[in-house]
């Protein structure tokens, strides 16, 4: 669960239900589980408008066969990145998601689908699926890929994307990966044409005692920009100016400065981000550079108990624009996981 | 119907903040068995580190779980072994197992701990002497 106060430069606070969570798991056998997560998102929004919004993000049946085969089928989460797949509010350092993990990588991010995923060796793991793809025609100069999340909401299959991760998690502390995600999306338009999309992702993470550091970088490639932003354009009236390139990256490193004292732990962090949703235009394009951004972000977590965090960061956003002030901003949250 | 086969000699010793029971592993006693280093296993969401842990017939296991975050599970699959390991800063919880059959045997997580619980897997492999 979590709660948000954000209080960026200029502008009011906003007070936040970000997101409230209900996991349900249930063993028909010792190889078939269901698992079920529901998203209850902004559900109390003061000073914008944006609604509410009711989620299914999860629900799928795995049927374990093998330790190194197994199959999962429904709404399941994208193997991609550090946060997709590992989103509990205590686990990760700053109130919100770093920006890669938005506008690149669209946590949180699920779609329907079918795939296989299993261990081999100490440590190797794999998952890899079909599932419905992103839908291009929302794609923005802005935001990357995050509004093009289906949700396995009347999802258009009528093309389809698959994605895959490697994982190395034989060492204690030490979690390194790949993650691929290649899918065909544009489907909305008429005459058809393709929007094929590739992203590929690195990512480790690694913690010892105290201190925990954090690695990700992602790289994100679209192809027929020119006609996708042409037939967005003409369809609402403005060209959404979608990059054929972006690309993003963090480093974080976090210390718990108090471990294991009776009133709790205290970490403090900072992050360098850099997500650039405008990296290379197809011919006659100028990249917006107002979304060439980077993002040195402080702050600390205090958990009272390791299922609870209390959160507060300092996020200095710059941007490339010279007439666009990126603003700072001053977070507030807290999560907790029952 | 693997149960049937073979025997597990489970203890539980949960070291809460050091108010740890005196004389926990009593339920070992009568178990004649060559024991080995203890085999510490880390839970985080969502591993177990190490997730493969080899042993042969009649060596009696002893593994300490630990937890990096929430409170996780300890399940072997088709034996009776399934516990609670503590939240971070809680301690640890220890289980003594003894095979006395060759095979491989799952454990997991039985705790439901996050969005990837179902992943949170692992394989005892016991080998014949
Ligand atoms: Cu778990």
């Amino acid at each position: 669960m979590e709660f948000h106060y954000n209080k960026p430069e200029f502008v009011d606070g906003e007070l936040d239900f970000h997101r409230f969570v209900l996991l349900v798991t249930h063993r028909y056998s010792d190889r078939i589980r269901f698992v079920g997560e529901l998203e209850v998102a902004h559900a109390f929004v003061e000073g914008l408008e944006e609604a509410g919004e009711l989620e299914l993000e999860q629900a799928y049946l795995d049927f374990l066969f093998s330790r190194g085969l197994n199959i999962r089928a429904g709404l399941m989460l994208m193997p991609v990145g550090i946060i997709n797949e590992r989103h509990e509010p205590p686990v990760f350092y700053g109130v919100e998601r770093p920006l890669v993990d938005t506008a690149l990588i669209p946590t949180t991010w699920f779609e329907i689908g079918v795939g296989v995923h299993g261990e081999v060796g100490r440590g190797w793991r794999y998952r890899a699926f079909l599932t419905a793809p992103l839908d291009a025609e929302r794609f923005t100069a802005e935001d990357g890929l995050r509004d093009g999340r289906q949700k396995g909401s009347r999802t258009n299959a009528g093309r389809l994307a698959a994605t895959a991760r490697l994982e190395y998690v034989g060492t204690p502390g030490l979690t390194t990966g790949v993650s691929v995600w290649t899918g065909r999306s544009g489907f909305q338009f008429r005459p058809r044409f393709d929007v094929p999309v590739h992203l590929i992702e690195a990512d480790a993470r690694y913690s010892f005692d105290r201190l925990e550091l954090r690695a990700e970088a992602v790289q994100v490639s679209v192809g027929n920009t020119p006609d996708l932003n042409d037939a967005v354009g003409r369809t609402i009236g403005i060209d959404p100016n979608v990059a054929k390139t972006m690309r993003g990256g963090y480093l974080e490193a976090g210390y718990r400065v108090v471990s294991g004292a009776r009133f709790g732990d205290i970490g403090a962090f900072v992050r360098y981000e850099s997500v650039d949703t405008q990296h290379r235009m197809a011919d006659g394009y100028l990249p917006l550079r107002e979304f060439d951004r980077t993002a040195w972000v402080v702050g600390a977590t205090y958990w009272p108990d390791a299922d609870i965090a209390l959160k507060f960061d300092y996020t200095m956003l710059r941007n490339r624009s010279v007439s666009i002030v990126a603003p700072n901003s001053f977070n507030l949250g807290l999560g907790w996981w029952f | 119907m693997r149960r049937s086969f073979w025997l597990v000699c489970v203890s539980v010793v949960v070291s809460a903040l050091g108010t740890a029971p005196p004389g926990g592993l009593a339920a070992q006693q009568g178990t004649e068995s060559k024991a080995e280093p203890v085999v510490r296993i880390r839970a985080e969401r969502f591993t177990f580190t190490p997730s493969e842990v080899r042993t042969t017939v009649g060596t009696r296991l002893d593994i300490e779980l630990k937890s990096d975050d929430t409170v996780h599970g300890f399940r072997i699959i088709g034996t009776d072994v399934n516990v609670e390991v503590p939240k971070r800063g809680k301690g640890s919880v220890r289980v003594v197992f003894t095979p006395t059959t060759p095979g491989r045997y799952t454990f997991e997580c039985s705790h439901t701990c996050g969005a990837g619980h179902s992943f949170m897997r692992g394989v005892i492999i016991v080998e014949a002497k």
